[in-house]
This record gives structure tokens, C-alpha cells and sequence, in this order.
């Protein structure tokens, strides 16, 4: 029988990446399914090995998509902290704490440059980043009550679209799970991330 | 296990003295709720995960029954867990004892516990008190015992009389309840008593009722409402598993767009399908899930029951609040039967803090709970995420809305 592998090469050698994950997951999905639950007597143990059957497929889908989600939140994020940096040193009336903030943005920005070719740091730099990042921008979000009038009006414009595809690109991650009942109406997750074939970032 | 990203993560993960004290200070809410709270955070690195073997139980139970009546001979049988419900564990038995009235009867019992940590965590006191308060007002189960402190079982629990009846219909299995499908004909036996007891909850006069564990904000004051934010404000920043903008903005929002409450009432805080029973003869004989009650606005019940996505959708595209009727004819009949009148503004507010609510348990909490796999349910925890988020999209396009 004559198997299809997917191979890949480093340092010139040859390494089998066989099975894929996502046979992996179908495989026990399929056990779960097939063999198991209809072996359990105890109605407990039932809902959970459905649960356990859910999150296998849930997996199977979004496992080769989950580092280029987290590249596009890298990218998004350092492009609104960015944004929301310049605004702030455009004005001369940012209080103190709010000026703290944007000094935190920059010293983030030492640890994970702008224009670094991030794609090439490991999976748990890239999340960590991008958490680190979250928490100054909700830093900025619990500021608003502090800026004046027109700087308010200003940081509200820049967050209203980064709200907007914050919640479309989670919502569509997060479809296959069953809880939406408009989820069809939802964007498939491979379309939001990528455009022509690349990772759908630099859009601004 | 997940790396801590941040210092942030990491008190969450690790909490201490000091980052527990600078919560409470930050967040008032209160008093027992304050307690189990702080009660979650101070186990957090001492409990190790939770165990769902639970082989020791019956003995435990014997045991501490045989304490709590003072009687020796009392039999107990048939100790089973219940499937179903996403934040205690559940189980039954059948118990043979004396009552009171010297007269030997058996009785099928409920043990609500808690896990190691919960998707909500809730004071067993408070909800005994609840459902004590309830009784001969709505279609309540009786409490027998309670154990707000952990010390007879290991956890907290509540033990109550079990009734029959059917909490979910068949062919209508959903997690926890949530967007059920009922049939139209039982529809209509059942969608007026929903309104109705909920009508009924908020009209009992609760200053008469043994309520000791709940606070009692003032009339025309924004303190009701304050304590009900605080609540869940400072659940997700203890449990919190990621930032997130949209729930930090949402959580500002509803700070600075707090109501008064102008007449306080006793809050379910969770009614919807799956938290209530009816017998074959279509009778709501159960208002179940008292858990998150407390004294606040009417209208914090009436935005949760009617939020969308508890509810059911139809194939024309509308969506039935709790699988029974639609929001419109709940809220004209609420207004009807409570004689309350429907301030849309509060409404809209408290439709905000519903998805806020929903958002803080279903995504912090949840995750929070499988992450450091403190529950019966871990990978229930984290599929809840699902739901989470999608209610963080509509909280975002209802505050779109709202500016």
C-alpha cells in the first residue's frame, strides 16, 4: 500500500510528519464515536465522551490554523497600539498615568518589534506577546474615563473597527462549537485569515 | 500546562495575600459573596485537581447524616450521579429515616456540591436561603441540609428533596439547557407559568423572608446595581484567562451607564429553560438554580431571560425566549402579571450586562476552571468558550448600539 506522507527537511534530513495531527484527532474522534459511547451504560459518562467526541472535531478543524491566528492578532494588535501611541503623542493632554501606559506600549515594543519577522518566533513567544499586549490595550480601554473630551472621541474612532474584527474573527473561530444561531451566517475562519493564498495581515 | 505570559496571569494562576487584598479592595461586592470568592482564590494553589471518583461518597454521606438527624438506624440506597447542569455536582439517593413524626419513610434526595472550583462560584448558604424563602411561593424543592463550609463532604453542599418531573423534553438535549426545543403544543401549557412565576418572584415582599446571607440595597440608589457589577467585574479579573478589550470596555460602559434601582426584588439570575421542571400533566412543578440570586433590579431577570442566545431559534429566523414564546409577548406578559411597568432604558442596560455576565462566566470562569482542572466537567469548561464568545460578539454589536 503506498502511503501519501506529508515529509518535511530539515538540515538535510528527512522527517516523517506522519500521521498528520489531524488524523490523529479524526482517529480517536472515530473511537470515541464508534466504539466507546456505545459501550457506556452510565448517562454521566455519556455526555461526557459526547463532549470529549465534540472537542476532537472541533480540533480537527481549527488545529492547522491556530499559529496564523495568532500571527494576525500579533500584527493587529501592534498596528492599534501603534495607532493609539501616535495619537497619544500628538497631544498635549493625556494625563500622566495614560503617558505611562504608551511608555509601557514602547518597552513592549523592544521585547517584540514592529517589524520584526515574527512569523519565525515559536508559538508561545508570538501568544505571549500578543497577551501582553492585550492587557496594555485594556489598560488604555480603563483610561477613557481619564482623557478629555476630544482624545476620548479620538480613541473611540480608532477602537470601533478593532472591536468590529475582534469579534468577527473569534466568533467565526469559534462557529463549528454549536453555541451560535447565527452561525451561518458567520465567515468560515480560513477566509478571514487568509487572502490569496497568504496570511491576510498588512491591511491598513 | 500554559506558561504565564504575563504577571497579570500569573496572580490569576498563583494568587497571594496582597493581590487577593488589592481584588477585594477594588471590587466590593457582597459580604458572602466576597467570602466564597476569596475562599476560590486562597484554595487556588492548594487544592490539587479535582477528583471525580467518588466511591468514598456514600460513606461520608452515612456518616454525616447519621450526625445530622441523630439517628443510627437511617438507611441510605442507590447513590447515583445525575448527568446534566454545568456547575455542581449532582447526585441522588434514596433515604429511609424518621422525619420528625416518628413515622419511618423513604424519600429520594439531591445533593448539590461543589467542585474543587465552579463555573460559577455561589454560596450554599445564600441558595438554602433562597429556596427556603421560596417555599410556598413558587414550585421550589425542599432543603433538608447544608454545608456552606466544606467540612462534612469535602465541599460545600445543599441537600434537598428530589422531585420528578422533566427538565429537558425529549429530543431537545442542549448543554445546560440552553436554547431548548419544546414543542408548540407544550408551549402552551407551559409558557404562561414561566412568566407567571417569575412575575411572583419579584413581587414577594424579601424583607419578610429569612434572607440574612443577602445584602439589601436601598430604593432609588445605584448600590443594587453596583453590587451586581462588582460581582462579576471582579470574577473576571480573577479568573480571566486572557485580556480582552471588548469585556474591559463593556465592564466601563456599564459603569458609567448604571441605573438607580428604583424598588428592589429578589433576582433569579438564571431563569431560562433548564432551570425549571414540569410534570406529565405540564406543570411547572420546580423553579430550579437559585445559585445566583440576589437583591437587585427586575429588569437584570427579564434582559438574562430574554437575551438571544439563551434562547431558541426558529427556522423563520426568530428566536423564542427559554424555547416557550417570544420576547415581546414574555415582556407584555410579565408586565401583566407582575404589574410592573418596562423601562426599555434599564432594559437595554441590563441586556449589556447580561452578555457581560455571560462573557465573564463562559469564557473566564469556564476556562479558568478546566485550566487548572478544577471540576467534574473539564472538557464541557472549555467547549463552553464557544458560547463565551459568541455572546462577546453580541455584547459588542449591542454596544455598538449603545454609543
Amino acid at each position: 500500500m503506498i502511503e501519501t506522507r506529508t515529509l518535511k527537511i530539515i538540515n538535510g534530513k528527512t522527517c516523517v510528519m506522519s500521521p498528520e495531527i489531524e488524523q490523529f484527532l479524526s482517529g480517536m474522534k472515530k473511537t470515541i464515536e464508534d466504539v466507546v459511547m456505545p459501550n457506556l451504560s452510565d448517562r454521566f459518562a455519556q455526555e461526557q465522551a459526547s463532549i470529549v467526541a465534540a472537542s476532537l472535531g472541533f480540533l480537527g478543524l481549527i488545529q492547522d490554523k491556530t499559529f496564523h491566528y495568532e500571527l494576525l492578532e500579533n500584527q493587529e494588535y501592534k498596528r492599534v497600539l501603534t495607532d493609539i501611541n501616535e495619537l497619544l503623542s500628538n497631544t498635549f493632554s493625556a494625563p500622566a498615568a495614560i503617558i505611562e501606559t504608551t511608555t509601557k506600549v514602547t518597552d513592549h515594543f523592544d521585547t517584540d518589534k514592529v517589524d520584526d519577522p515574527t512569523y519565525l518566533r515559536p508559538y508561545k513567544f508570538i501568544r505571549g506577546s500578543n497577551e501582553a499586549m492585550k492587557e496594555l490595550l485594556c489598560e488604555f480601554i480603563q483610561q477613557q474615563a481619564e482623557m478629555p473630551t476630544e482624545l476620548r472621541t479620538a480613541f473611540e474612532a480608532l477602537m470601533k473597527p478593532f472591536f468590529k474584527s475582534i469579534e468577527l474573527r473569534e466568533r467565526s473561530w469559534v462557529k463549528a462549537l454549536g453555541f451560535d444561531p447565527e452561525a451561518e451566517q458567520q465567515a468560515d475562519i480560513a477566509d478571514l485569515l487568509y487572502k490569496d493564498g497568504l496570511l491576510n495581515i498588512g491591511k491598513r | 500546562m500554559r506558561e504565564y505570559y504575563t504577571p497579570t496571569l500569573k496572580n490569576r494562576a498563583q494568587p497571594n495575600d496582597d493581590w487577593i487584598h488589592s481584588i477585594r479592595q477594588k471590587y466590593p461586592t457582597e459580604r458572602t459573596l466576597d467570602e466564597v470568592l476569596t475562599k476560590k482564590l486562597r484554595n487556588r494553589t492548594h487544592t490539587a485537581e479535582h477528583k471525580t471518583d467518588f466511591s468514598d461518597l456514600e460513606n461520608q454521606l452515612v456518616s454525616f447524616l447519621k450526625k445530622a438527624t441523630g439517628q443510627d438506624d437511617l438507611v441510605l440506597k442507590n447513590l447515583h450521579r445525575l448527568s446534566g447542569g454545568a456547575s455542581k455536582e449532582q447526585f441522588t439517593f434514596d433515604l429511609t429515616w424518621n422525619q420528625g413524626n416518628s413515622i419511618r419513610s423513604s424519600e429520594k434526595l439531591i445533593l448539590r456540591m461543589d467542585p474543587t472550583e465552579s463555573i460559577v462560584e455561589t454560596h450554599r448558604l445564600r441558595e438554602s436561603q433562597m429556596l427556603n424563602a421560596m417555599w410556598g411561593e413558587v414550585p421550589v424543592p425542599k432543603v433538608h441540609w447544608t454545608d456552606p463550609v466544606g467540612k462534612e463532604l469535602g465541599h460545600p453542599f445543599l441537600i434537598a428533596g428530589f422531585l420528578e418531573g422533566t427538565v429537558q423534553p425529549e429530543g431537545g438535549d442542549k448543554a445546560s439547557g440552553l436554547g431548548m426545543f419544546f414543542e408548540p403544543s407544550l408551549r402552551l401549557d407551559l409558557k404562561e407559568q414561566f412568566v407567571q412565576h417569575l412575575a411572583k418572584i419579584h413581587t414577594i415582599d424579601w424583607r419578610k423572608k429569612d434572607l440574612t446571607a443577602y445584602e439589601s440595597p436601598r430604593e432609588n440608589h445605584v448600590e443594587g446595581n453596583e453590587w451586581s457589577l462588582g460581582w462579576w467585574e471582579r470574577v473576571w479579573q480573577e479568573d480571566a484567562v486572557e485580556a480582552h478589550p471588548i469585556v474591559e470596555n463593556a465592564a466601563l460602559w456599564l459603569r458609567e451607564n448604571m441605573p438607580t434601582v428604583e424598588k428592589p426584588v429578589i433576582v433569579h439570575g438564571d431563569y431560562r429553560s433548564g432551570n425549571f421542571m414540569y410534570t406529565e400533566e405540564h406543570q411547572i412543578n420546580a423553579v430550579l438554580d437559585w445559585e445566583l440570586s440576589h437583591i437587585g433590579d427586575f429588569h437584570e431577570d427579564l434582559s438574562y431571560t430574554t437575551c438571544q442566545i439563551l434562547g431558541t431559534p426558529l427556522e423563520d429566523g426568530s428566536v423564542l425566549t427559554s424555547g416557550l414564546l417570544s420576547k415581546d409577548e414574555f415582556l407584555d406578559k410579565y408586565q401583566h402579571y407582575s404589574g410592573n411597568t418596562v423601562d426599555p432604558k434599564r432594559l437595554f442596560y441590563f441586556d449589556v450586562f447580561s452578555y457581560y455576565k455571560v462573557a465573564v462566566i463562559s469564557v473566564a470562569t469556564s476556562s479558568r476552571a478546566a485550566y487548572g482542572r478544577k471540576t467534574h466537567l473539564d472538557a464541557m469548561m472549555n467547549l463552553l468558550s464557544g458560547f463565551g464568545y459568541t455572546g462577546i460578539s453580541a455584547l459588542q454589536r449591542l454596544l455598538d448600539q449603545g454609543s
